[in-house]
């Protein structure tokens, strides 16, 4: 009998060690002081320290100044729809096209809060659809956000509401004004302005230490690894994915025409209706680079995944990287705004922009990934 | 010889470790099957993909339309249960094996070690009798019951366990493996996060010293395992050494697996003893009485001249395959992990670290124009991943790309891939010959020569 039960409890503590081991999969918070007799810590690169510059000093600043463009937006707007006049449009295609700069800045981080609100799909989705657009105002119903408006909302949308396709300022103000649906049209630009400002302000919040304190959970410890959860992972992860599909693809490659069996497609440019695609996608670039590097807006330089590169003897990497996102910066640079003009003019030199920046995804996706060991893959496995 | 025979196969045995096998594995699959329901891999894997990358060979098996797939999960759940609780026990191992067997062979993007390791548990339990005791089916008809088995039905567990670590340990006995503590020098220091250990694995020594106890540890635990006075130690570092990976790599279910499964080499007398004491505690439980005039049978099972033939055949040749088959890439040139040209089927576990990047590119000779494939607009970021670093599937998808265009109408387009990977710590090299036309090259077993050398330096 005594003997029969000493198994069983043996059996039971067999099971309890592997859910222990289950707990610990996930967790790990049974911290205990470090012996003083044990041999003093290794140097190791401080990513916490790295994730906090890349947080605090990087993607709040960012998250902070778009939220004050998109104010500003919505300021200007409100001017122009209380008194559509040429000199009211100006300000607000001003203020529109300052927010799609401050905007480069965060698009690369659709992950946590900016994830959960589909945020870069639901501002900026590309090329807008003009028929959409037309009929909702027409209709004077519709629900911002929802599938069928995806690309009727947003950036693009006001885009084409402010500028018009080759439209003289009088035209635009004259659709506001006087048109038969000027003033469906002046309440659709306005709910655009007020839909793009409520997902920032959830986004912001929900990042806000005093809000819904994702910046919290992004730099606890248990997210300081670098499995697919892990804070790293999925700042990596979100980073690679928009460079290649949004920076590369969407700014660039698809206008040129590669996702489409190599016929140029123009007006799939960003900010096609206001023509400064080729600004944006040097912003946008640019700000990739400060990321990589660490480096602040303001031109601070602190840890970045350079440094973590640099780190565990990656500099000639690290080095690689930087000189070929200087490149495609100038590539980008050698285009001229409109995006379109310049594929009419000579597509080459777009499609060559992009296989520049091809490099750069091999260099960010299969190296930097491999020596960090980051997992890229958006969804989670088990491997083996 | 007929003195081994005879021990090794004849003798008879008591069946309780069979039994402890059967209700374990039942067990785990049936959590496994759970967990990978919740985590909604069903839908991902095997609903959501427009496209499967299938094995050469198995292209008729595709997944079901529909719910279809729920269903066979559902089912596999209710077989696995079965195999726990012992109930129609032939029908439930017969079913869960050509269940999960069938899942597997849906696409090759999802191929685990692991996952072929249940395939084959679960084969070799349809051919051994382990619901003869402890089991509903018992419980049902207790002239089902024996207590004693012949040894080999216990026995053909113990080899294919020992197979699956000692040729682990084999994988492991490489040079990346044992003198650059590669990959594990990439992936312990991700891991300094982690508070007490955490420090130890910043130590760039300590890549070195999980890498040469990770392949002693396969080559030597079974033989450990075997003796009785190591036994017991054997088992504490299996489970010690399986929660470590368990922590430290996202390898889901298969720690739990092992530590389950290894179970198998200890004592009948204590696995006697662990089925006693839970019979006990059900009985109490449920208020049973012990059944009294039960005659313990522990007559031999008996088959038919032929079928003990047949049997054996089966079993020599499963286990013929087992010894051979990792081997077959000897039969390719090249470096092995850059090629994975007989990599799969090899138990080769977390043995390297790579990473892949492929763009296809286009040419239709009848409009002069180029152009390049967006992989995501067919594959899930998994399927793209696994793609990116394997030739097969590369081919595969090359020749799916060229039936759509067909199907547009775009007769006759050449496809080539523009390809780089990272092994193992090295800088990012071409993979493939990006000159090589890949719809004009065949699927099969024979070497494929537009996989550019790798040169090591």
């Amino acid at each position: 009998m005594k003997t029969q039960y000493r198994f069983t409890y043996l059996a039971l503590l067999a099971v309890g060690l592997m859910f222990f081991g289950i707990a610990c999969d996930s967790a790990g918070d049974n911290e205990e002081p470090l012996d003083p007799m044990d041999p003093p810590p290794v140097e190791t690169f401080d990513r916490a320290g790295m994730l906090d510059n890349v947080a605090n000093n990087i993607i709040l600043p960012a998250y902070a100044a778009f939220q004050e463009s998109t104010d500003a937006l919505q300021a200007a707007v409100a001017a122009f729809a209380g008194d559509p006049t040429a000199a009211t449009l100006v300000p607000a295609q001003d203020a529109l096209k300052a927010t799609r700069m401050a905007w480069q800045e965060v698009s690369m981080f659709q992950f946590g809060p900016a994830e959960s609100v589909a945020l870069r799909g639901v501002l900026n989705t590309y090329p807008t659809n003009t028929t959409q657009i037309n009929d909702n105002i027409v209709a004077g119903s519709y629900t911002l956000g929802s599938i069928q408006n995806i690309a009727a909302g947003g950036f693009p949308a006001m885009d084409y509401l402010l500028h018009g396709e080759g439209l003289t300022p009088d035209e635009i103000v004259a659709q506001f004004t006087s048109d038969a649906d000027a003033s469906a049209r002046v309440q659709y630009l306005t709910d655009n302005v007020d839909f793009v400002k409520s997902n920032t302000d959830f986004v912001v919040q929900q990042w806000a230490a005093n809000g819904g304190n994702y910046v919290g959970t992004f730099l606890s410890e248990d997210n300081g690894g670098t499995d697919v959860g892990s804070s790293l992972g999925q700042l990596i992860n979100a980073v690679v994915l928009h460079f290649e599909r949004f920076t590369r693809d969407g700014k660039i490659g698809i206008p040129a025409g590669v996702r489409s069996a190599g016929v140029p497609r123009p007006k799939a440019t960003e900010a096609f209706y206001a023509g400064y695609s080729v600004e944006l996608a040097k912003a946008n670039l640019e700000s990739i680079g400060r990321l990589f590097s660490g480096v602040t807006a303001a031109g601070q330089d602190g840890l970045g995944l350079e440094d973590n590169l640099d780190f565990i003897e990656q500099g000639a990497l690290a080095d690689d990287i930087v000189t070929t996102l200087q490149e495609s910066i100038t590539a980008i640079e050698g285009l001229s705004d409109p995006l379109k003009a310049q594929i009419d003019d000579d597509v080459n030199k777009v499609v060559a922009t992009f296989t520049k920046m091809q490099e750069l995804v091999v260099l960010l996706k299969v190296d930097m990934t491999s020596f960090l060991g980051i997992s890229i893959t958006y969804q989670d496995t088990d491997g083996d | 010889m007929t003195d081994s025979r005879y021990r090794f196969i004849e003798k008879l045995v008591s069946i309780a470790p069979l039994v402890t096998l059967r209700v374990l594995f039942g067990f785990i699959m049936l959590v496994s099957i759970i967990r990978f329901a919740l985590k909604g891999w069903i839908y991902e894997l095997y609903i959501a993909p427009v496209y499967h990358f299938t094995f050469y060979g198995f292209d008729w098996v595709q997944p079901l339309d529909g719910n279809g797939m729920y269903v066979v999960f559902v089912l596999m759940g209710l077989a696995a249960a079965c195999i726990m609780l012992g109930f129609k026990y032939r029908i439930a191992t017969v079913s869960f094996f050509l269940l999960f067997t069938y899942v597997e062979l849906i696409d090759k993007s999802n191929y685990l070690n692991h996952y072929y390791f249940v395939s084959i548990l679960s084969f070799l339990l349809i051919l051994v009798p382990a619901h003869r005791g402890f089991s509903f089916d018992v419980f049902l008809k207790p002239a089902l019951r024996v207590d004693q088995v012949p040894a080999w039905t216990i026995n053909i567990f113990k080899l294919q366990l020992g197979i699956v670590y000692f040729y682990a340990g084999l994988a492991k006995l490489n040079t990346d493996w044992l003198f650059e503590a590669m990959p594990l020098s990439i992936w312990l220091p991700a891991m300094s996060h982690l508070p007490l250990i955490g420090q130890l694995f910043a130590q760039p020594e300590t890549a070195f010293v999980f890498s040469w106890a990770g392949a002693i540890y396969d080559l030597t635990i079974v033989f450990f395992l075997l003796y009785h006075r190591t036994r017991p130690l054997a088992y504490v570092a299996v489970i010690c050494f399986h929660l470590m990976t368990a922590l430290l790599f996202q390898i889901g279910m298969f720690p739990y697996i092992m530590i389950l499964c290894t179970l198998i080499y200890f004592s009948a007398g204590f696995h006697e003893r662990l089925l006693e004491s839970i019979a006990q505690i059900l009985r109490r439980a449920f208020s049973l009485r012990t059944r009294e005039g039960v005659a313990h049978n522990t007559l031999p099972l008996s088959l038919s001249k032929s079928w003990q033939y047949a049997l054996g055949m089966v079993i020599v040749m499963h286990f013929a395959l087992q010894l051979i088959v990792p081997f077959r890439s000897a039969l390719y040139p090249g470096t092995l992990f850059w090629t994975e040209q007989g990599y799969r089927f090899s138990w080769r576990v977390m043995l390297m670290e790579k990473a892949g990047y492929t763009v296809f590119n286009v040419n239709d000779p009848a409009s002069g124009r180029s152009w390049e494939i967006a992989n995501w607009d067919y594959l899930t970021p998994n399927q793209e991943k696994m793609m990116a670093t394997q030739p097969d599937m590369m081919l595969q998808f090359a020749h799916f790309l060229e039936a759509q265009y067909q199907a547009e109408g775009i007769k006759d387009v050449a496809i080539t891939a523009d390809a780089f990977v990272a092994l193992n710590g090295r800088r990012s090299r071409r993979f493939i010959d990006p000159t090589v036309d890949l719809t004009k090259e065949e699927r099969g077993f024979a070497t494929k020569e537009w996989i550019l050398p790798f040169d090591d330096e």
